[in-house]
């Protein structure tokens, strides 16, 4: 019970009765699947009489070792003790020296790994002629020659530049290194991207714009030296759940809570907590909305004029004030396009300018926009222009999606940057890896995944190496997607089951799951975290070994042994990593990026002394209402989001028992909004957009305001990107996923759409010819 | 610095350590169920009690602070029968199956029930909330099935009931 308030916050257990009578029960006489309850495991793990029993100890019986690695979820990068018997694992128990989530743990990562064992897991590698045949299994040996044969041919007939790979930013930095040396070095290009294009591009740019570096600022610890936080268009408890109970546990002691955000998210309101201020924008109007923040801030005199002239141009900063004061930013002209009461605009910017340390965290809410680099910018302003940089309890916290986002766009995973942000038009940089890799590496930067996947459209883009993404569920626009897949002649798919995309797919390369190999993963607050091996590849390889023996295949000379030799060559090459070796990291447990001569304990806290661009930089944020707006045809605006029990697309959770917590996606719709339309709880709704339809079963509830839907994208018979559209952020393509003009109508069954992609699905994942389990 | 004495063994501590702490730092061990690292201490389930010279009762090692020239004893007569009398009472009212329990060898209680020397319960074992039926064939009203509903961990009031201020606090 005690763990329940003082580490999660969930306060979901209680007492009942009183005296001899009485005893602990999850909420009022529910068990516990129906209670509060978010599983996170801490009463399990401080139970010391086992009335909380796990139960694969149960089953298995208890661990005779164990090994401490990192969570494959999400940005937080929580430490556990994977315990095991043998090969088995019995359970994971967050590891208290963790310097992310210093012993606590969240549903996903504590109890979540069933579907690395699961039955639908492929083994071994298949190939096919086209994707309306049926797979074949093969050896790993006909696999990768295949697909090195395809490559090259591809290369012969149309081009160098038309083939291109993605990095995934679920594997290991030292993965993601090797996928991006390929292209660079095996295919002689630079297209390569990663998955942070359709998330967190935005925050690279506007923080490496504004700050000089494309990371967070703090350390996750920073929570407890806070004592005002703006969260943006993020939702903690679901999305980074043990930092929002590090975050609940901050509040509890007094800190105060700005809520940024069109929906009223548990952290608005939850046992104890409450937001001093909820701002409820519309989706979309996030620029306008943090702008009017500043011009309160600098037309009531609250900035921090001593922080300015010390680490900013002074200059800068009063073309900027000029800037934001202008009369169309103050809260009262931009209560009209934003539907925020002015008042609470005016209230959040005096509390957040005069509270004592302010931290801004922020999710893709942010980022997911036509303006999100302008958002991301202005967010920087506001930090700037209040002082709140270079200290424990402030700072600038993009929260992170995926486990290894912020480690794959270190490992120069963008078509534009080498490892390090170096761009591939400096002359040095590329230099250092033409050296060390014997090549010649190209100065123009290579395609987006937008951009790959148009030109696949128009015919010059024709192969594709896709590491552990699904872009087909995940990006936006699937029918544009699935044609762009659909007109390529090799799409190799490397991962753990038939996703979506490997619909599309050419050879299928099957992946490790994170038990199964060496590596780091690098976390929201730049944390290099150790992956370490607890069990034998199922599939024969880590994924790095298979990216090395694709590059053999190609006739490059690869000699990795260990994946601590990758890391050692990343070092060499990046000044940032510098100091970084996996005996280093043995002796630290963990450091945090830049690490190096100037810092060779890491960088907790970034930007301590002066910023890493010298001069904290001011950008005027001018708000541009994206061009999807809605009409009469389409009069409601969807934005999507996640849920704690699910992640992401759900290839992992959805294979687990996490299951029953959430085994669809439902479509949140305002009581108004949905009596207007007949439509009831639980019934089916059928949702448009310009880009098409879909049809989901609608949950209604005052959580988002009249005019808004909201909807979760875990599994893929919803299709929720079949509604979203192309646009995109201007400055990184980052797509628009959080504003769709929609219209919703009941409905009785599933589109057209969904029937015939259905059909598709099934016929594409049929295997003919099964082999043994590899090796 | 704090100099204190434990056991007749001198340490010196920061400020503000709670016995419990100091002594686990000098090699000394003090029974406790409730206190983990994780949490604040809250000197609930009365295993932990030590005797300082010189003040009355037997306070919780884990929520008493350390104080300069303390003299500390964490073994005497006096709290080995106390802590015997609570871990008594505490198995009274638990099942004895360790045997086929899934945490044999790896449970707490189990440990301490071993630490404070614990031989005999004298209190019986009907009407606690462990069994079904009551000796004389009537039904238990404190009995509760095991909660299984959770698809990772079960939860069975039956290990539980007078235990629930070890982890409530109360």
């Amino acid at each position: 019970m005690r763990a329940c308030e003082e580490v999660q916050g969930t306060f979901a257990l209680t007492i009942e009765g009183r005296g001899f009578d009485s005893r602990v029960s999850a909420g009022m006489h529910e068990n516990f699947l129906e209670s509060e309850c978010v599983s996170c495991g801490a009463c399990v793990q401080a139970c010391p009489i086992t009335t909380l029993t796990e139960k694969s100890v149960i089953e298995i019986g208890q661990p005779e070792h164990s090994v401490v690695t990192t969570c494959a979820y999400c940005g937080v990068g929580c430490s556990f003790k994977a315990e095991m018997r043998g090969e088995e694992l019995v359970r994971m128990v967050p590891w208290k020296d963790g310097q992310a989530n210093r012993g606590h743990s969240c549903v996903k990562g504590r109890f979540a790994y069933g579907y690395s064992t699961h039955k639908e897991r492929i083994l071994n590698p298949m190939i096919r002629e086209k994707i309306s045949d049926p797979w074949r299994e093969v050896s790993w040996e006909e696999a990768l020659a295949h697909t090195a044969a395809e490559f090259r041919r591809l290369q012969y007939q149309y081009g160098r530049d038309a083939v291109g790979g993605i990095t995934s930013s679920r594997c290991t930095n030292e993965e993601t290194y090797l996928v991006q040396k390929l292209v660079r070095a095996g295919f002689g290009n630079n297209n390569v991207d990663t998955c942070a294009r359709v998330c967190h591009s935005p925050t690279g740019y506007g923080l490496g714009a504004t700050f000089g570096t494309s990371a967070g600022t703090q350390n996750f610890d920073s929570v407890e030296h806070t004592d005002v936080v703006i969260i943006i268009g993020a939702n903690p408890t679901d999305g980074h759940p043990v930092f929002a109970s590090r975050l609940k546990k901050r509040l509890r002691q007094g800190a105060k809570l700005i809520v940024v955000d069109p929906r009223r998210i548990d952290m608005v309101s939850s046992p104890h907590i409450k937001a001093s201020h909820h701002l409820p924008l519309r989706p979309g109007t996030n620029v306008a909305v943090v702008t009017s923040l500043a011009h309160v801030i600098v037309t009531e005199g609250l900035y921090d004029e001593k922080f300015i002239r010390e680490r900013c141009d002074w200059s800068e900063f009063e073309d900027w004030a000029a800037f934001v004061a202008e009369p169309h930013h103050s809260p009262e002209e931009v209560e009209k396009l934003s539907g925020v009461p002015a008042e609470e605009i005016r209230g959040a910017a005096r509390l957040f300018a005069t509270g004592g340390n302010g931290s801004i965290y922020y999710g893709l809410g942010v980022t997911e926009h036509s303006q999100g680099s302008t958002t991301v910018m202005a967010i920087a302003n506001l930090a700037m222009a209040t002082g709140n940089i270079g200290r424990p309890g402030v700072g600038v916290n993009p929260l992170r999606g995926q486990n290894n986002v912020q480690g794959s766009c270190d490992m120069g995973s963008f078509p534009h940057e080498l490892p390090g942000y170096r761009h591939v038009s400096d002359d040095a940089t590329r230099d250092i890896f033409e050296k060390l890799w014997g090549v010649t590496i190209s100065n123009e930067p290579g395609l987006r995944i937008p951009n790959m996947l148009d030109a696949a459209v128009d015919g010059s883009f024709k192969g594709i190496y896709i590491q552990g993404e699904d872009i087909l569920q995940s990006d936006p626009d699937t029918k544009h997607v699935s044609a762009g897949l659909a007109a390529m002649e090799c799409v190799v798919v490397q991962d753990l089951f038939l996703n979506e995309t490997a619909n599309y797919a050419h050879v299928f390369l099957p992946g490790s799951t994170f038990l199964e190999k060496d590596g780091t993963f690098t976390n929201a607050e730049r944390r290099i975290n150790r992956v370490r091996k607890v069990m034998t590849p199922r599939n024969g390889y880590a994924d790095w070994e298979v990216t090395q023996n694709l590059a053999k295949a190609m006739g490059l000379d690869w000699n990795y042994t260990h994946p601590s030799q990758i890391m050692d060559e990343i070092a060499a090459t990046t000044p940032s990593f510098a100091m970084v070796s996996y005996d280093y990291l043995e002796k630290m447990g963990s450091v945090q990026w830049p690490c190096n001569e100037k810092a060779p304990l890491g960088s907790p806290i970034m930007h301590v002394n002066g910023f890493v661009r010298g001069k904290g930089k001011f950008i005027r944020t001018e708000y541009v209402a994206t061009d999807e707006k809605t009409g009469p045809r389409f009069p409601l605006l969807l934005t999507t989001g996640r849920i704690l029990s699910q992640y992401n697309v759900g290839a992992q959770t959805r294979r687990t028992d996490n299951v029953v917590w959430h085994e669809e996606d439902r479509l949140e719709i305002h009581p108004n909004d949905a009596e207007m339309r007949g439509v009831h709880d639980g019934s089916w709704v059928k949702l448009m957009s310009r880009s098409g339809d879909t049809t989901l079963r609608a949950l209604i509830t005052e959580r988002v305001a009249p005019g808004v839907v909201y909807t979760t994208f875990h599994h893929p018979t919803t299709q929720a990107n079949v509604i979203t559209t192309d646009f995109s952020d201007w400055a990184t393509n980052c797509p628009e996923y959080k504003v769709t003009a929609v219209q919703v109508s009941p409905s009785n069954g599933p589109s057209q759409w969904q029937v015939d992609y259905d059909e598709q699905a099934r016929q594409s994942r049929r295997i003919t010819g099964k082999m043994e389990a590899a090796e | 610095m704090v100099t204190l004495t434990i056991d007749g063994n001198e340490i010196t501590v920061p400020e503000g350590t709670s016995i419990m702490r100091a002594s686990m730092e000098a090699g000394i061990e003090v029974p406790k169920l409730c206190a983990t690292d994780m949490m604040d201490s809250f000197g609930s389930c009365r295993l932990c009690l030590v005797e300082i010279q010189g003040r009355a009762g037997m306070p919780a090692s884990c929520t008493t602070p350390v104080a300069p020239g303390m003299n500390v004893s964490t073994q005497t007569q006096r709290l080995k029968d106390v802590r015997r009398g609570v871990m008594e009472l505490y198995i009274s009212d638990h099942p004895l199956d360790c045997l086929t329990c899934a945490a044999n060898g790896d449970c707490e209680l189990q440990d301490m029930a071993g630490a404070v020397g614990l031989r005999d319960v004298r209190y019986g074992y009907d009407g606690s909330n462990h069994v079904k039926a009551r000796d004389n064939g009537g039904i238990n009203l404190n009995w509760a099935p095991k909660d299984e509903s959770n698809p990772y961990f079960t939860f069975d009031p039956a290990k539980m009931h007078r235990l629930f201020a070890v982890c409530a606090g109360l």
